[in-house]
């Protein structure tokens, strides 16, 4: 019923966006956890991700989390309201819009500060 | 079979009560998380940079139960919505059962390694 429309795209992107967030959480818990081998371990992994291409990664993950977030909204509300279904496809055009604010807003904020010379 | 879209669908479809309380988990779990990962990207990505994330800053953070216990609900909430996220993925296109069965066994050991990872790690200090 959802085939090649909007309804399907919504669920390609929430399902690619979910895996790339859980592969982004494994890898981020592992490095966090560094800690309990001491500042040295820690440290080793995250002066690496001072690198400005871990920030422009990160706009890519908020992006995906802000993506996942509100689709997730979307689903709850087809789910469990009564009208939720035959607003789907507005809902998704918001979802996608208020996801492009944010990414920008983030990407504004991350990349201004990389100019300053701020990790 | 079409996606359930009602409480009711999803209790037709499900094949066992198991499958219908991850449904709902799905859903209850999701609400918490957009707040408390919105949350923390929001106070440790865009209003600090990557280079205040130093030792000291996470230690000093960690010590309060508060953000402990907050850091640890993101990290089991997640964990449970992400690993039964993707048992739907591999449900959907692992097609031969004996595979299905070993990709599942290694992506559960791996994922509940580094959920104990986790908690060791904020419960160590």
């Amino acid at each position: 019923m959802y085939r090649g429309r909007e309804g399907q795209w919504a669920w390609m992107l929430h399902r690619l966006s979910g895996l790339a967030i859980l592969a982004y959480l494994l890898i981020h818990v592992i490095s966090i956890s560094l800690f309990v081998f001491g500042e040295r371990a820690y440290m080793a992994v995250h002066t690496t991700y001072e690198l400005p291409i871990f920030s422009l990664g990160l706009i890519a993950v908020t992006a995906g989390v802000v993506y996942h977030s509100l689709n997730g909204l979307r689903i709850i509300m087809m789910d469990f309201t009564g009208r939720g279904v035959a607003y789907q496809r507005q809902m998704f055009y918001a979802v996608l819009g208020l996801t492009v604010l944010a990414t920008a807003y983030t990407a504004f904020v991350v990349i201004g500060r990389l100019i300053g010379g701020e990790a | 079979m079409i996606r359930a879209r009602t409480l009711t669908d999803a209790r037709q479809q499900a094949h066992s009560n198991a499958e219908l309380n991850w449904w709902i988990f799905m859903r209850i779990s999701g609400l918490v998380l957009v707040f408390l990962i919105l949350g923390h990207i929001y106070m440790t990505f865009i209003q600090v940079s990557e280079s205040d994330a130093t030792y000291i800053a996470v230690v000093n953070k960690l010590q309060q139960p508060a953000w402990k216990f907050y850091d640890w609900l993101i990290l089991s909430l997640s964990m449970l919505h992400g690993v039964n996220g993707a048992r739907y993925s591999i449900e959907d296109y692992v097609r031969s059962r004996p595979n299905r069965a070993w990709v599942k066994t290694i992506f559960y050991t791996i994922s509940a390694l580094i959920f104990t990872l986790g908690t060791i790690g904020l419960f160590s200090i």
